[in-house]
């Protein structure tokens, strides 16, 4: 099994009632989007936030959501900017 | 200091004097404040600014230097107030000086549009509700 870290910022902390977790998935399939299903299970508020997200793997932008995961790695959810 | 993200309160001045310690002939500076907003669901009163801050401190260090390449910006700042800031508060200020006033402005417009799409802050706001209208009450009746 793979522990990974999940930050989730400004509207996706909102719908998921929490900045940041742990979750653990099979180390088979540790992927972007088997944590992203994950977390659209346990939250379901987070559906149309997580559509509209992009998501950073140790601070990297990812662009596939197929990209693989390692243990304790950090992914974070960032919905749209709003700086300014 | 060209790259920042603080709690602190965002001072012009020092922005001033960091774009100025050179000797180019313009200096363009833009700051962003909070603003009352009015809507359905009141006015806004505050808004709480958060980043992903590591993200963040190198998307802004990216447009510095992009800046630096594209406008032939001698100095840039890009400074982001965090946590809850009032009506009126400076949120952002960002600035670049050049040998000329054009690309100074075209300069400081880039950077303010690139770090509202690209760089990862958020901002929640905070409204007062709407007062409600009170209804009138009806006169009561003089009898005659």
């Amino acid at each position: 099994m793979a522990r990974v870290r999940v930050l989730l910022f400004a509207t996706a902390r909102e719908a998921a009632g929490r900045g940041r977790l742990e979750l653990t998935i099979p180390e088979a399939g540790a992927r972007v989007d088997a944590v992203l299903e994950e977390l659209r299970d346990r939250y379901p508020r987070l559906a149309p936030v997580l559509a509209t997200s992009r998501i950073f793997v140790n601070g990297e932008s990812v662009a596939r959501r197929t990209a693989p995961l390692a243990p304790d790695d950090e992914l974070a959810i960032h919905p749209p900017y709003s700086g300014g | 200091m060209s790259v920042l993200l603080t709690r602190r309160t965002l001072r012009v001045d020092r922005a001033y004097a960091e774009l100025a310690r050179g000797v180019d002939g313009a200096v363009a500076l833009f700051v962003g404040r909070v603003r009352p907003d009015r809507g359905p669901r009141g006015t806004v009163t505050h808004l709480r600014y958060e980043a992903h801050r590591p993200v963040a401190l190198t998307a802004l260090t990216a447009l510095d230097r992009a800046a630096r390449a594209r406008f032939g910006a001698s100095r840039v700042v890009l400074w982001h107030r965090l946590g809850r800031l009032g009506v009126g508060t400076a949120s952002v200020i960002v600035g670049c000086s050049a040998p000329h006033r054009a690309a100074a402005l075209a300069g400081c417009r880039h950077l303010i549009e690139r770090l509202k799409a690209e760089v990862p802050i958020w901002k929640t706001e905070e409204r007062a509700r709407p007062a409600r209208r009170r209804r009138a009450r009806p006169s009561p009746r003089r009898g005659r």
